[in-house]
């Protein structure tokens, strides 16, 4: 609202003055904004995209749980270039096609938490409903796009946003930093979308043993599998609910990787049995 | 030679009176024998041909020599051609200023049926991969246009028409070449004065048998010809793995090239990977499509149902290339696709600025064709006797429409060359006293027009990378410096003016 204010203001200016400022008015600038292309479009010029991606990427990196800064990281440096390639990968496939046709939207009303709880083991809904459940997390958790220019490059940036959650659930990754991490390196690898890419430069806030599982384990997969695997963007998972998982993995080309939080119990156990044995060979006996 | 001679040993024998009657014979007899000898021969009845021989005879310097056509096609077909105004041909081609000074110079415009020819002002081209790169031409002044398109026929028939208008030539219709010999050498024997050397003259034995010889043959039959297969004349050049589809487009009947202001007419050409999507306007509401492609692509569109070729006529100069190569995936239904692909991305506002054409609303029924498209050039046109023009000489992409230009231009440096032999009195099929001149006149011509459309052919066949967005760079900066005068330049240079 508050560029409408601006030119309002503007336009109440001794006409004199408002002359000087017909060149700069004509062009894209705070007080003339283009109308939005779409609800809750925001247009952005390039100035100010650079300022949202660099103060998110900054803000982001202080505080990863943020969510709202990392889509309006996504946004912003999706474009130029990346969001359309994205979209023309959708574009070149039928699913795709059909996705960019229907245009589902993943919420708690469309995916029925209850109905997902129902289905048979080891399929995709199950495994879906088992990850919300497992994080505490719910499909309505996330934002709507509103700074990328094109309609239907928002929508791809959407939909991309509200599998992110499937995604989890196909790799079994968890939601803190270091599953998260993994994730987007292996999106990246697959989307190419360059938030995915930037957010690898999170392992500079993990733990010197997180970080080195991260570049000998989770990177590494995370890049072979998401550049080997078909475009999970083109996945239609509205319909893929019913399938068994390891099926649509197989289709995919996808590997899952090492259960995360397995590890890190294993981790934290043998650290609590090494530590149980130091103090009981009472400190410097223990080795 | 053997009764020329009986009459010479038998001589004291027969009185003189019947020796001068029986010589008479004989001497009948030997012109019988030997061919029927033409100044110009023409193997070949196309628009080169037929021009070549129509501005000859139109020539008052050249309108004396014995012309001949020989054409393996009914020339009363070409006559006799007339289609209703709802329907026009789908071969169709660009005529430019010069080439139409040139038919108005051999008295064959007035003949045009001009009710079926549409000028064009304006050119806009642009580049399917990046659409912000595009260039206009607008010729400045409603006259000259930048070029008229003309249905081929039309043009054949007017020249035909104008032919027979003159000084009848010999018209060997549905008549095919059968084989083309040298004459035989001169003989030792032969003592008469009268006897002519024709060695060196081509002789065309033609399917009715018939054996006609001449001063100088001309090679107008197409890609294949046979008169440059005698002459052993090398082509070089390769296949370009794509297809040329034609049709003949109807736009809405409401819309109709604004008839009355001439001005707003416009061909458009968009370069897609795969080779570039003409549309060119015709009279009325009708307009002709040449689109290259990959042979796959052009034997799909032919299988598709008009509504579904038509969605793709429209999405080839409308959607993205990825879109494109998608719907060209599916056997059908492809105008659900464009549907779905022009709401999203809805193309009203670059039509009604005139950026693209008109969607068009069907096909003419049985007017889609294709043909394959090829590079050749011959390594020379002219050897002693024997002189190459249009196809024959060169096949050319159809992406610049200089085609059928470049056959007309043959054939008037030609004639011009053959009227410089007469009025100095050289031999007409002689290299260096008429035949050096044609070929320096043009060949090297035509040889930078064939590579630097060559050349764009492969600048806009690359799908992407760097080259991209060079290309999409230097069509911007050609377009900006239209005001300088390169457009008007690179106008000229098409336009032949």
């Amino acid at each position: 609202m508050a560029h409408t204010l601006a030119s309002t203001r503007l336009f109440n200016l001794p006409a004199s003055f408002r002359f000087t400022c017909v060149n700069l008015a004509r062009t894209f600038s705070v007080l003339n904004r283009p109308p939005p292309h779409y609800a809750g479009h925001v247009p952005l010029n390039v100035f100010e995209r650079g300022a949202v991606a660099a103060g998110s990427a900054i803000m982001s990196l202080l505080n990863p749980r943020r969510g709202d800064l990392i889509a309006a990281l996504g946004e912003t440096t999706a474009t130029p270039y990346f969001i359309y390639r994205l979209r023309d990968v959708m574009l070149s496939s039928p699913t795709g096609r059909r996705i960019l046709r229907d245009r589902p939207r993943i919420t708690s009303q469309t995916m029925s938490v209850t109905k997902l709880r129902a289905m048979a083991e080891n399929t995709v809904g199950r495994a879906y409903v088992d990850w919300l459940d497992r994080e505490g997390v719910s499909p309505d958790t996330r934002d709507s796009v509103k700074y990328i220019d094109d309609e239907e490059c928002a929508y791809v940036m959407q939909r991309y946003r509200e599998s992110h959650d499937f995604y989890h659930a196909l790799t079994g990754l968890p939601v803190f930093v270091e599953g998260e991490v993994a994730l987007k390196a292996f999106e990246f690898a697959n989307t190419l979308l360059p938030m995915t890419g930037l957010s690898i430069f999170a392992v500079t806030r993990m733990k010197p043993a997180e970080r080195s599982r991260f570049w000998r384990t989770y990177l590494p997969w995370a890049l072979s599998n998401g550049l080997k695997s078909k475009e999970v963007i083109n996945v239609y998972w509205e319909e893929q609910l019913e399938r068994d998982i390891d099926d649509l993995r197989a289709e995919l080309g996808l590997e899952r990787p090492p259960d995360l939080r397995e590890r890190r119990k294993a981790m934290k156990e043998q650290r609590k049995a090494a530590k149980e044995k130091r103090e009981k060979m009472g400190g410097l006996m223990a080795d | 030679m053997v009764f020329g001679n009986a009459p010479r040993a038998l001589r004291p024998y027969i009185c003189s009176s019947c020796a001068k009657s029986l010589k008479l014979r004989s001497r009948k007899f030997a012109t019988a024998a030997s061919p029927d000898i033409y100044d110009v021969a023409c193997v070949g009845g196309g628009p080169a041909g037929l021009s070549l021989l129509t501005a000859l005879r139109s020539s008052k310097a050249t309108s004396h020599l014995r012309l001949a056509l020989i054409e393996s096609q009914d020339l009363d077909r070409v006559r006799k051609w007339n289609l209703p105004p709802d329907q026009y041909s789908n071969r169709a081609s660009s005529l430019t200023p010069s080439s139409q000074a040139f038919l108005s110079q051999i008295g064959a415009w007035p003949h045009i049926d001009t009710s079926r020819v549409q000028p064009y002002h304006h050119m806009r081209v642009w580049d399917g991969l990046s659409s912000t790169a595009r260039i206009t031409f607008d010729s400045p002044t409603p006259e000259p246009a930048i070029a008229h398109m003309i249905e081929n026929q039309n043009l054949t028939r007017a020249l035909l028409a104008r032919l027979d208008s003159l000084e009848p030539i010999s018209l060997l219709d549905k008549t095919s070449v059968r084989e083309i010999h040298l004459g035989p050498p001169p003989s030792p024997l032969t003592p008469e004065p009268t006897y002519l050397n024709l060695s060196s003259y081509p002789h065309v034995t033609l399917s009715s048998n018939q054996t006609i010889a001449a001063r100088l043959l001309i090679g107008a039959d197409g890609p294949n010809s046979a008169v440059r297969t005698f002459a052993g004349i090398e082509t070089r050049g390769y296949d370009y793995n794509r297809d040329g589809v034609v049709a003949t487009l109807k736009l809405p009947s409401s819309f109709a090239h604004h008839p009355s202001s001439p001005r707003g007419v416009t061909a458009y050409q968009r370069f897609l990977p795969s080779g570039p999507i003409a549309l060119l306007a015709l009279p009325g509401p009708y307009a002709s499509l040449v689109w290259t492609t990959t042979p796959s692509q052009s034997a799909l569109l032919k299988t598709l149902s008009p509504e579904d070729f038509t969605a793709m006529v429209n999405a080839a100069f409308r959607l993205s290339a990825v879109d494109l190569n998608y719907m060209f995936t599916l056997p059908s239904n492809q105008l659900s696709e464009f549907q779905w692909r022009d709401s999203v991305h809805p193309s009203t506002a670059s039509e009604a600025k005139g950026e693209i054409p008109h969607l068009i609303s069907s096909v003419q029924q049985g007017s889609i064709a294709s043909f394959p498209l090829r590079l050749r050039h011959a390594s020379s046109y002219t050897t002693s006797r024997i002189a190459l023009i249009g196809d024959a000489a060169h096949t050319i992409h159809p992406l610049a429409g200089q085609g059928l230009n470049m056959g007309l231009s043959d054939s008037k440096a030609l004639a011009e060359a053959i009227e410089y032999a007469v009025c100095h009195g050289a031999d007409i099929g002689d290299e260096m006293g008429c035949l050096d001149r044609y070929k320096g006149e043009v060949w090297w011509g035509n040889q930078r027009l064939l590579g630097a459309v060559d050349k764009l052919h492969w600048l806009y066949s690359v799908g992407s990378g760097p080259v991209v967005g060079v290309r999409k760079w230097g069509l911007r900066a050609v377009d900006v410096m239209g005001d300088l005068g390169v457009k008007g330049w690179l106008m000229r240079q098409a336009g032949g003016l």
